[in-house]
């Protein structure tokens, strides 16, 4: 007897397949999937990273605030990674009872791992005087770093670059550095000498605003999807990038805005009114310059400008974490390394495991960390580049071809990115790229 | 006692490691404990000189078991303790048939004892000859994918080095006016007419110039050395080798010193092309084993250099350069092996990034920064020390092949830098860096040597001191004399002494 078992129906694909070098990635990214492969491994890395990551980001975006709003233009600004108790304390607006838009779980104040960091190091428990000198503490040089890259590279979409070269912000800052300076004759008559020079230093704090405004909003999602994961809700790496792309819709249009606080006055540098919000103004110009662009890494490699070692044009500028090697990296005072560092303090268990299962085991932690890092990142990436196809394109499912054409050319294009040979793309493809 | 110690201990261990279990974690301790009492009863020789021994053994042969430690054989054993006791350390953990690799390296250590203690020509000889077997077998089974023909140019060079000897040794007993005595004594007393001097200067300058070896007798030295597993390639060029310059020395201007007045311009002159033609090569290598090998034969000339100036300053730096080359050039192949261990290489252009921190080998490398210092005379280190003497010592008499020898050792630092720059610096490969850091005990005697390499730099005296009066008497030019002579050439007539 013979059993005849029907054709199963296999659905037809409404569009050719890719001819793209990254075709894989790109039917991954069309079916609704990340960059990064779906392995339990990968998943593991990027939220373990998350959790490490998370943590010292919730003392840069308090400090960076603390700096843009109340350190502001101190000539002498030696303690400005001395935050204040207020900025500790300072609810989050996204976790916590206080916050005003609760979207994430979590407590509104600096997580507990953080406090208990800053009081200990990973020395021992000493004055904060003796923790900042000995290095031994968050390096919010990276913080900073982030910020100048952002400042730097300017122009990458959105208004907010050109909002800085307007009278009306010019009018805002001048009215802030004269508050600032009341009563110092000398400050008042150097801005009178260089007004360029102080304006300048202004847009640089009006982008710290901007930053620490985005990883206010970063620190709880990554802190939430550690916490889903460890209930077994996160199972994927798929999910973990849909869990990135629902929270950049839900605060897409929260307010970046610049305040300055002299005592309890406040002078609106860039007013909330002006309309700047968070996903076009911070999230992507972000993205754009320190993933995919920053600066060549001072130290690290000594690239030659008169050999064309270099770009001419910023918008080629490709030292980001996504095309990062990260073996050179390790050298003190490298903005990556210095985040490798804060992280180190702050890695789950699973994670401190799997490094110790592989290559040098504890000795090259760092490197093995960067990696995952980067693989994180293009985690991000990937919600990035899924959240603005949703924005500007068509939704995966759609069943016309045009469109589903139109979702490829932006994939292709984003993928484009990825050709040059530095492009670490093709390594977190697989696994053993430790 | 001490001396035979020296002999039996090795001999012993050698034997006894065959009774051993194979693959017993005992064999590789027996061979280090065995040849850490040998560097021990060194030492003790060294502070307690010890009686000479005589034992008659084939009388009619003129064979005496003669053994006697001077100023010149007291720093080769401690060399060749100190090299074997570090080769044993540097064999992997894992070596396979453990027991016959290190009995063959402990034979050989017999072997070089028996040449550096013997008092008599014909027990040097046995010595001599007794090396060759198992150096040839230790290559021929260990060594690298081209072992085979390695081993066999190794074993025809040596064979000649050895007939050419043996002849040579022998026309010395039959030439002895007072009987067949083949005693260092017997041949010093003697003064064999200047003619049948040259002839057996011809010999002994082949069978040494084979051993050392120098141009053109080195084409046996760069494919042996790159083809000898690591403490192989440690133990031949840091302690074999010195055999070359140490028979020279002992039989050459020892014995043969009109013939080698005679023909010191030339030896000079062999020197200073040696000592080019093995910096030139070492440039143009692209394997580390094989530029450490040309390294080595270009500073063989400055030792061939030094030997026919023959003042008792250039005669120091013979005895210093033997032992700051012997500690260097294992110290460089002991590094170089364990960067091949560890990357699976020794090619150049396949190496790059070594120095990074997490995942190079940054430990091997420092080091490896201070041997290849050394080896290019930077001060504060053995080599400076011991060119110093070589340079100052053999200008008197040669100053052409001088100037040529010291630029030959700038273009050490060439190949130094070159090879430095090109495997510790650059980018490191993610995919090809999957080794694991070197371990404590795979850095020790790198560490050792590193260390004795710093020490005779600072402390010039160990270099020199052992050997100071056993080489004064052997100078056939007084440094005075030849100063006085160089610099009245540049006196005007009437300025000269009447």
């Amino acid at each position: 007897m013979t059993t005849s078992i029907a054709p199963e129906r296999v659905k037809a694909p409404l569009i050719p397949p890719s001819t793209h070098r990254y075709a894989e990635v790109i039917h991954r990214l069309e079916a609704g999937g990340s960059m990064l492969p779906d392995t339990p491994e990968n998943l593991q890395q990027i939220i373990g990273i998350y959790k490490a990551y998370a943590v010292p980001m919730d003392f840069y975006w308090r400090d960076l605030l603390y700096i843009a709003e109340r350190v502001f233009l101190n000539p002498l600004p030696a303690f400005k990674y001395f935050i204040s108790q207020e900025y500790l304390d300072r609810p989050c607006s996204y976790s916590g009872e206080q916050s005003k838009l609760r979207i994430w779980r979590g407590g509104e104040k600096a997580h507990p791992e953080l406090l208990e960091f800053m009081e200990r190091g990973e020395t021992r428990r000493m004055p904060k005087l003796l923790h900042h000198l000995w290095h031994d503490r968050v390096n919010m040089e990276f913080a900073e770093a982030c910020m100048q890259a952002m400042l730097w590279h300017q122009g990458m979409g959105g208004r907010f670059n050109d909002y800085l070269e307007s009278d009306a912000y010019k009018a805002n800052a001048d009215r802030a550095i004269k508050a600032y300076f009341r009563g110092n004759p000398l400050m008042l008559g150097l801005y009178k000498l260089f007004p360029e020079m102080f304006l300048e230093q202004v847009r640089q704090l009006s982008y710290a605003a901007n930053l620490g405004l985005f990883w206010e909003v970063m620190a709880p999602v990554f802190f939430e999807m550690s916490d889903l994961y460890d209930e077994g809700k996160l199972t994927t790496v798929p999910q973990a990038m849909d869990f990135l792309v629902n929270g950049i819709f839900a605060v897409a249009g929260r307010p970046i805005y610049h305040h300055l606080y002299i005592g309890d006055e406040c002078i609106e540098i860039i007013p909330k009114s002006e309309g700047f919000t968070w996903l076009y103004e911070a999230a992507l110009p972000y993205v754009e310059a320190v993933f995919y662009r920053t600066s060549p890494f001072r130290g690290t490699k000594s690239y030659n400008a008169q050999a064309q070692q270099v770009p001419d044009n910023q918008a080629d500028f490709h030292y980001g974490i996504l095309y990062a090697d990260v073996y050179p990296v390790g050298s003190a005072g490298i903005p990556p390394t210095l985040l490798m560092q804060d992280m180190l303090h702050f890695l789950p268990p699973y994670l401190k495991e799997i490094y110790r299962e592989h290559r040098r085991g504890e000795e090259d932690e760092l490197v093995q960390l960067g990696i995952t890092f980067q693989r994180s990142m293009y985690n991000v990436t990937s919600a990035v580049i899924q959240a603005l196809r949703c924005a500007l394109l068509y939704p995966l499912d759609d069943t016309d071809p045009e469109h589903l054409m139109a979702n490829r050319q932006f994939f292709e294009a984003q993928m484009d990115r990825f050709l040059r040979p530095e492009a670490r793309l093709s390594d977190i493809q697989s696994q053993d790229y430790r | 006692m001490t001396l035979l110690l020296l002999f039996l201990i090795p001999l012993l261990a050698a034997c006894g490691l065959q009774l051993l279990p194979v693959a017993s974690p005992w064999v590789r301790r027996t061979a280090l404990a065995a040849s850490l009492a040998q560097l021990a009863t060194a030492v003790v020789a060294w502070r307690l000189p010890p009686a000479d021994v005589s034992l008659s053994w084939l009388p009619k042969l003129g064979l005496r078991l003669d053994l006697g430690m001077d100023g010149l054989s007291l720093p080769l054993v401690l060399l060749a303790a100190l090299i074997t006791a570090m080769a044993v350390l540097a064999t992997p953990l894992e070596q396979q048939r453990a027991r016959l690799f290190y009995g063959l390296l402990l034979a050989t250590n017999v072997g070089l004892m028996g040449a550096f203690l013997a008092r008599n020509a014909l027990l040097f000889v046995l010595a001599y000859e007794l090396i060759l077997i198992p150096t040839t077998l230790l290559v021929a089974i260990w060594g690298g994918e081209r072992r085979a023909g390695a081993a066999i140019r190794f074993l025809i060079y040596g064979a000649v080095s050895g007939i050419a000897l043996l002849t040579a040794v022998l026309a010395f007993g039959w030439l002895n006016p007072g009987g067949l005595d083949f005693s260092f004594a017997a041949l010093a007393s003697h003064r064999i007419p200047p003619d049948q001097q040259r002839i057996l200067l011809a010999l002994v300058l082949l069978a040494f110039g084979l051993k050392l070896p120098m141009v053109p007798l080195h084409g046996w030295q760069p494919l042996t050395y790159s083809q000898a597993p690591t403490p192989v390639a440690m133990l031949l060029s840091g302690a074999v080798s010195k055999l070359g310059a140490y028979g020279l020395l002992r039989f050459g201007i020892g014995f043969l010193p009109d013939a080698w007045s005679d023909g010191s311009a030339w030896i000079a002159a062999i020197g200073a092309v040696t000592a080019i033609y093995g910096a030139l090569n070492a440039i143009a290598q692209l394997d580390m084993r094989r530029l450490v090998a040309y390294s080595s034969l270009g500073h063989m000339g400055f030792l061939l250099l030094a030997l026919a100036a023959a003042t008792p300053l250039s005669l120091q730096g013979v005895m210093a350069q033997i032992l700051a080359h012997g500690l260097i050039i294992a110290l460089l192949f002991c590094l170089v092996g364990l960067v091949e261990t560890k990357t699976g290489t020794a090619q150049i252009p396949e190496l790059s990034g070594l120095l990074n921190a997490q995942r190079g080998l940054p430990f091997t490398m420092g080091l490896m920064l201070l041997a290849l210092m050394a080896a290019a005379g930077v001060p504060g280190q053995a080599g400076f020390v011991a060119e110093l003497l070589v340079f100052e010592g053999s200008w008197v008499a040669y100053p052409i092949p001088t100037l040529v020898c010291l630029l030959s050792s700038g273009f050490t630092a060439v190949y130094a830098v070159r090879l430095f720059n090109r495997v510790g610096f650059g980018r490191l490969d993610n995919a090809k860096a999957n080794w694991a850091s070197t371990s404590w005990v795979e850095r020790a005697p790198a560490l050792v040597l590193t260390a004795l390499v710093l020490v005779g730099g600072i402390w010039p005296t160990l270099l020199t001191g052992l050997s100071e009066t056993a080489t004064a008497p052997l100078a056939l030019r007084s440094s005075e004399a030849v100063t006085v002579i160089a610099s009245a050439a540049s006196l005007a007539p009437s300025q000269l002494p009447a």
